[in-house]
């Protein structure tokens, strides 16, 4: 048998080599040497912690009473880390930009930095983690009093606390930034992990092969109805699973590790296997211990304590002294942990907040803050393993170590949907958070945690039994008659019922105010935003001074001075404080909630910074910022885009310039060709009548003609081109008066009869008898007409050549068509023939000058007529349009 | 790296994805539904009872799948 003392020397061994180890690695980390220190795996076995005393004692003691059903507690957390893609992730990522303390900052961050929810959750926290705490107590002095059942169970207890209230105090509360690594203690716990996990492997292997001979030997006396029916699944079980599932995420010292001592996010990845696979090997051998148990040892046996009573009942000492160190390991991990969380909590979400209202004194004034804040979490790890303590010498040690446990489960679990929802809903607000928190505790308490204590607080024993006043209907353990249920699932039910209903109604009812709507998009939409975006414009007058004083006192004079040196840097200031941007609010007030927890960060800057939160005007103003931006780049965009109709007008009218410059060239050039012809023949002939001396009178008089020809072809040609230019100018005024349109065809055909006799062209014609009066100048609506009739004979020379002249009258103008039947003009000539000085292919109108057709539109459009060629099969059909007069 | 292996690994990447949101819902689907009661039977695999096996083994396998998503979206 183990003596008193040699358990008392082995503990105290135990905890100067953890101490030793823990103040080793606080060394390393200073200097610097980090290494391994943050590596994955320590991350891993850091998380392990989620396995305490309960779980070393308490599993086998649920397998000996529950069967398989024990796994449960370990296969929720599998399901949590091994989806860590979908919610760890996030919670992480979140955790580390708005550098978030503890479960209770958490919701207090996310729904508007709101102090309110921040004491709620750390009273909730509190009230479940004391029977917790209670427990590990228990379990160590339950060890105890296995190798000695003289020892005092109470002093014992006392000492395990005070033992664990300095080890804490010593390495939890060494930074006063709660969000830096508290590299010391985990370490201290990885070690645990190791220990305790070797521990009960080491028990579990004696167990199975020492003395029970094999698995199957084991398992063949194993009570048939212990890996069956009830046992296997049933409401409990996927209730405990669910269970397990919330509590890893919202313990406060599950949270502690997993968020915030957590060195880098990709740690989890390793963790999303490795901790599944730690939880495996820890719970591989509690089934067969506890068969063991069941079969080996003498009735009546604690089947929370197989896993020491086994060891010594066959006087395996060592291995007894061993499985004690597992058990110590698992218990004083929790505590430890668990205090730093609580008293971050207390400290940052009670004291702070209070200290802030009632100390009377400013932040500008006071003195260091530092020494407050780290007092005040001393005290209230004190406090907390003090309150431990207390609970465990009230109840006595009652109940079996599961039960406690799940309930603690139960109550942490209430913060589940306010965390969900907070992650994942933006339109979860502050309002349905409190509801929900509130309904939901008070529903746990009310049908779970009170009852627990069988009557001897606050709830009678008689109420249990029959409900408050007699009411059947709201008797604790069957509320609103929902009886004959596990009491743990019925209480989940309707906890979880209450609590989610009011979160999301609550939500839908309440407008959240503008800092939750900005923390609201900062947390669920925490992968989209990149760092910069963080930031919000608001207003705020501080000076650099009074913020460098402020983070002074907190953070301490050398990291506060090398925040500052930092920003001013980023500024592009080399000396001196930097301005007191925006930026440097942000980023200090971010700064002290790693130490104080968001809430008490935002009203110390506020303070300083006046005002600090977000009105509506401010977030008005800043909407209409940005509708203002939008309006102008709305306002760019239609300006470019008329800029781009007056360039394609701008290239349209180039483009047309150039065609025109083009026409310009080739009709000046047709000019000085049509003039040249006429002026060589003149100055051929003009000098062969200078040079020549014996030129005979015949020839000379021949050669004088056709000069004087030639010059009066020349003539013609630049009246018409005068004429032309007239006409296109407008310049050519003409008389407009009543005029016969018979005459002037009558006219026509008699000036040029000569050229129609010669070509022996029929004219055919019917005009009307009374005179058709159109609005013309006589004598130009003649000169079209010879121009027309003389085209004709020239150029439309048919077989029988016949030139037609009818009249019509349309919507008050006469039209007068000339047809003739020659060759036509070919369709790709027909724009061309009213173009100066154009030649249409060869024979059509060859020789011409070119100007006839042209000039006689002109004097048509002149006369508000026109001039147009239509298209016919054979022949040429012009028609002259000529208004009518007005009767 | 040109488009098509761009395409390609954003696919292999979303699939990783799928698989990552996935394998939480597999597996509790194969540890908590009725399904589990279907290997209570007397059944025993090399002198352990069949239920042991089916809960251990589907646990170990989903820390090896764990495992094999984990390494694959760290690096990318």
């Amino acid at each position: 048998m183990l003596t008193l003392n040699t358990l008392i020397i082995a503990s105290l061994g135990y905890a100067v080599l953890l101490f030793t180890i823990a103040f080793w690695a606080e060394r390393r980390a200073q200097a610097g040497r980090i290494g391994w220190l943050r590596s994955p795996f320590v991350y891993t076995l850091s998380i392990s912690v989620y396995c305490t005393g309960w779980t070393f004692y308490g599993a086998v003691g649920s397998a000996a009473r529950n069967g398989f059903e024990f796994v449960t507690i370990y296969l929720g957390p599998t399901l949590v880390f091994i989806g860590w893609w979908w919610l760890l992730r996030k919670l992480l990522r979140v955790g580390r930009a708005q550098r978030i303390t503890s479960i209770a900052d958490l919701i207090s961050s996310r729904y508007g930095k709101s102090t309110t929810l921040a004491v709620l959750v750390t009273l909730l926290a509190v009230i479940g983690s004391t029977p917790y705490i209670a427990l590990q107590l228990q379990s160590i002095t339950l060890s105890f009093s296995v190798f000695n059942s003289g020892s005092s169970a109470e002093l014992t207890a006392f000492w395990v606390a005070a033992g664990l209230a300095a080890f804490t105090i010593l390495f939890g509360t060494r930074n006063v930034d709660a969000n830096e690594r508290h590299h010391g203690v985990v370490t201290a716990i990885a070690i645990e992990a190791i220990v305790k996990l070797l521990a009960l492997l080491s028990v579990g292997i004696f167990v199975v092969w020492g003395i029970g001979g094999g698995p199957a030997e084991i398992f063949a006396k194993a009570p048939p109805e212990m890996l069956r029916g009830e046992n296997i699944f049933s409401a409990r079980w996927v209730t405990l699973t669910m269970l397990s599932a919330m509590a890893i995420l919202t313990l406060p010292r599950m949270f502690q590790v997993i968020v915030v001592e957590n060195a880098e996010e990709r740690h989890l990845a390793t963790a999303s296997w490795a901790f599944p696979g730690y939880l495996l090997l820890m719970s591989l051998f509690v089934l067969p211990i506890a068969i063991a148990g069941n079969a080996m040892l003498p009735e009546g046996s604690n089947p929370d304590l197989y896993v020491l009573s086994l060891p010594l009942s066959q006087g395996q000492n060592n291995l007894a002294l061993i499985a004690f160190l597992g058990g110590f390991s698992s218990a004083t991990s929790m505590v430890i942990v668990a205090a730093i969380a609580l008293s971050t909590m207390v400290s940052n979400h009670i004291i702070m907040p209070l200290w802030l209202r009632f100390a009377n004194v400013t932040t500008q004034t006071s003195g260091d803050v530092r020494t407050i804040l780290l007092r005040s979490r001393r005290l209230s790890i004190a406090a907390i393993l003090g309150l431990g303590y207390l609970y465990f010498r009230l109840t006595g040690g009652s109940g079996a170590l599961a039960s406690i446990g799940l309930i603690a489960f139960a109550g942490s679990a209430q913060i589940i949907p306010s965390l969900l929802g907070g992650l994942f809903w933006r339109g979860a607000t502050r309002t349905g958070a409190l509801f929900g928190l509130v309904a939901g505790f008070a529903i746990w308490a009310y049908t779970l945690f009170l009852p627990s204590f069988e009557g001897s607080f606050i709830l009678s024993e008689s109420l249990i039994e029959i409900g408050p006043f007699g009411i059947d209907f709201l008797k604790p353990e069957a509320l609103f008659g929902l009886g004959g249920y596990d009491p743990l699932v019925h209480s989940l039910f309707w906890s979880m019922t209450f609590n989610i209903v009011l979160f999301i109604f609550g939500s839908l009812f309440s407008t959240p105010r503008p800092l939750e709507r900005i923390q609201s998009s900062q947390f669920v939409d925490v992968f989209r935003l990149d760092k910069s975006t963080g930031s919000y414009l608001v207003s705020r007058s501080a000076t650099s001074e009074d913020l460098f004083t402020l983070a002074q006192r907190i953070l301490g004079t050398d990291p506060a001075q090398r925040l500052f040196t930092e920003m001013a840097q980023q500024q592009g200031k080399p000396r001196g404080l930097p301005d007191a941007t925006d930026n440097l609010v942000q980023t200090l007030e971010r700064e002290l909630a790693g130490s104080v927890g968001a809430a008490s960060a935002h009203a110390m800057v506020s303070q300083i910074a006046g005002g600090g939160t977000v009105s509506v005007d401010e977030l008005m103003k800043i909407a209409d910022e940005t509708a203002q931006i939008l309006e102008y780049s709305q306002q760019l965009e239609n300006q470019s885009h008329r800029l781009e109709n007056t360039a394609q007008e701008l290239r349209a009218a180039n483009a047309q310039l150039t065609e025109m410059g083009a026409q310009k060239d080739a009709f000046l050039s047709q000019v000085s060709h049509e003039l040249r012809t006429p002026m060589t023949s003149i100055r051929s002939f003009s000098e062969i009548l200078r040079d020549t001396d014996n030129l005979a009178q015949d020839d000379a008089k021949r050669f004088l003609g056709i000069i004087q020809e030639e010059s009066e072809r020349l003539t013609r040609l630049l009246d018409e081109i005068l004429d032309l230019s007239h006409l296109e100018s407008g310049r050519g005024q003409m008389e407009i008066e009543s005029i016969s349109l018979q005459e002037a065809i009558q006219k026509s055909l008699s000036a040029t009869g000569a050229l129609i006799e010669g070509a022996g062209v029929k004219v055919e014609m019917q005009l009307p008898e009374s005179p058709i009066m159109v609005q013309a100048n006589f004598d130009r609506l003649v000169q079209v007409f010879i121009n027309l009739i003389s085209n004709a004979v020239k150029y439309g020379r048919g077989e029988d050549p016949i030139l037609d002249i009818e009249i019509g009258l349309s919507r008050g103008m006469a039209e007068v068509s000339l047809i003739d039947n020659g060759p036509g003009i070919a369709p790709v000539d027909r724009k061309k023939v009213f173009e100066k000085f154009t030649r249409l292919s060869e024979a059509n109108l060859a020789g011409s000058a070119g100007l006839g057709l042209p000039i006689s539109r002109e004097i048509m459009r002149n006369l508000d007529g026109d001039l147009n060629l239509i298209h016919s099969r054979n022949g040429a059909i012009f028609v002259v349009t000529v208004p009518l007069a007005h009767a | 790296m040109n488009s098509t292996d761009l395409a390609t690994s954003t696919t292999k990447k979303r699939k990783l994805r799928d698989s990552a949101l996935l394998l939480p819902l597999f597996g509790a689907f194969l540890l908590v539904s009725p399904l589990v009661t279907m290997f209570t039977g007397t059944v025993s695999i090399l002198g352990l009872p069949l239920i042991y096996v089916y809960i251990f083994g589907v646990w170990l396998g989903l820390v090896i799948l764990a495992r094999f998503l984990a390494r694959r979206l760290d690096k990318g």
